[in-house]
């Protein structure tokens, strides 16, 4: 019970903190902390089916707390989770280099995503491609916040489940599809 | 086979997320087109109980930065203390000779009847957070329809327009500011009456107008025009600070310094009206009509600052 209190308290309390730095960071130099944890529950969280419905959780939260759409963000996370999950069975991500590449990747197409949901829902909106301008400082903060968050998150869901989530073991492909 | 089932029970909930996903902003999008937008129980329910949960999350925030602005950010205080009472002095003066001047001319009469119109009960609202994503300009207060409040409902300041309620649960409110991107306000130049749009751009406004013949020019101060019905004319915006070279084209852009200052915004006026014109638009069945009896006495009188600059 309290394990899971401290999961929903992840996905609900993130988006929150990234409400509280808002007076203290531009926009465009905040990291997009919901982002990060969907990306980092997308290594570290065993099971993908919770992993999804805590990823539209985080995201739908985000939502409740911003100018968006419902349902804007959450569309986006669980697209994102997908993503990281799919990249992270291909690829190891373990070290902070890959996960700062994934992330950075992520963001960009979180900004595109974003900016065309939007541009479609509320056509007279300021949201076309060529205000994107403020993508890649998001992208570096992101990028740099990375390894940070998924350690911190890795942690979390290490406790939570009681073992060892940075080593989850790569799928390896063969081409026999029966073994005796 | 197993692993069969899993990748399809996985593809399936991914399915069932995502049309839940978008069937919600379609929902959303034409509650937010018809004016009616109150969350559904379940979101409303979950703004309501966050309302709480984000002040305290944002307590050592605000702790830290209340310490910065009380005291360390008060070191030349004095000093401003005494130009600023200097300068009242000279205000209070400049108004006496003033309203000698209005009396003898007869226009004070109508002027307080102006104000009369103008006068709207108000509710002060609390900014309990800021826009989780960092991609849109919003803001989270901490009352909501038991107050009053409902969607379409400008927010001001003691400075001037700040945005506009989009969304609210019992006790809770979003509101959109006006740096939002997805903020369009018809404007008006006080000097020479040019109309425009203000639009906001994420961490600024600007004024589009057209015409190459428009008089706009740097320092102008930008009023609402109320046209449209949703905020009352007069409120103030901003002030130009560049106006784009006027070449060959037809719309042309100013870009505008906010009246109001948004990254130290604490609390905010809502106004409980909603024009004929709202109402029109928004075609409510009646239970949409503020109750001007719900608590808005002490704000009323102190909104009664915020400067209107055209009236």
């Amino acid at each position: 019970m309290k394990r899971t209190a401290a999961i929903l308290a992840l996905v609900f309390g993130v988006p929150m903190l990234q409400g509280s730095l808002a007076p203290f960071l531009p926009a465009a130099f905040r990291p997009d902390l919901a982002l990060l944890v969907v990306f980092a529950l997308s290594l570290s969280w065993r099971d993908p089916a919770t992993g999804l419905v805590l990823a539209a959780v985080c995201g739908f939260v985000v939502d409740l707390f911003s100018g968006a759409l419902l349902g804007q963000h959450a569309l986006l996370s669980v697209l994102a989770f997908v993503a990281a999950r799919a990249l992270s069975i291909q690829v190891s991500l373990i070290g902070a280099l890959p996960q700062m590449i994934t992330a950075a990747a992520l963001t960009a197409v979180h900004a595109i995503g974003i900016v065309g949901l939007t541009a479609f829902f509320t056509p007279g909106a300021d949201f076309t491609l060529l205000r994107l301008g403020g993508v890649a400082p998001r992208v570096a903060v992101n990028a740099i916040s990375a390894p940070a968050v998924i350690w911190v998150v890795n942690g979390l869901v290490a406790w939570v489940i009681g073992e060892d989530v940075g080593r989850r073991p790569l799928r390896i492909a063969t081409t026999r599809s029966w073994i005796p | 086979m197993t692993e069969i089932r899993s990748r399809v029970l996985l593809a399936g909930l991914t399915a069932l997320l995502v049309g839940f996903a978008l069937v919600n902003m379609v929902v959303d999008r034409r509650a937010l087109a018809q004016g009616g937008r109150e969350l559904s129980w379940w979101s409303g329910l979950a703004l309501d109980v966050a309302v709480p949960v984000q002040k305290f999350v944002a307590m050592p925030f605000d702790l830290a930065r209340g310490g910065w602005s009380d005291y360390v950010a008060l070191i030349d205080v004095r000093r401003e203390n005494g130009d600023l009472r200097a300068k009242l002095a000279e205000t209070e003066d400049e108004n006496l000779q003033l309203r000698e001047a209005l009396l003898a001319s007869g226009r004070l009469d109508r002027i307080a009847e102006m104000r009369e119109e103008y006068d709207v009960p108000m509710v002060r609202a609390e900014l309990v957070g800021l826009d989780a994503s960092t991609w849109f300009r919003s803001v989270l207060l901490d009352r909501g329809r038991n107050h009053g409040i409902h969607s379409g409902m400008p927010l001001i300041s003691d400075m001037g327009l700040v945005g506009l309620v989009t969304a609210t649960s019992r006790n809770a409110a979003k509101g959109m500011l006006l740096l939002d991107r997805q903020s369009a306000v018809s404007a008006v130049v006080q000097r020479s009456r040019d109309r425009g749009v203000v639009r906001g751009t994420g961490d600024g406004l600007v004024f589009e107008f057209v015409g190459r013949e428009a008089d706009v020019a740097a320092g102008d101060v930008l009023i609402t025009s109320g046209l449209g019905g949703v905020f009352p004319k007069g409120l103030r915006i901003g002030a130009v600070s560049t106006v784009e070279d006027a070449s060959t084209q037809l719309q042309r852009e100013a870009t505008v310094d906010p009246v109001v200052d948004f990254g130290r915004l604490e609390q905010v006026f809502v106004m409980l009206r909603r024009s004929q014109t709202m109402d029109l638009l928004y075609a409510t069945e009646g239970g949409d009509q503020p109750d001007p009896g719900a608590d808005p006495a002490p704000a009323a009188k102190s909104a009664k600052n915020a400067k209107k600059g055209g009236s």
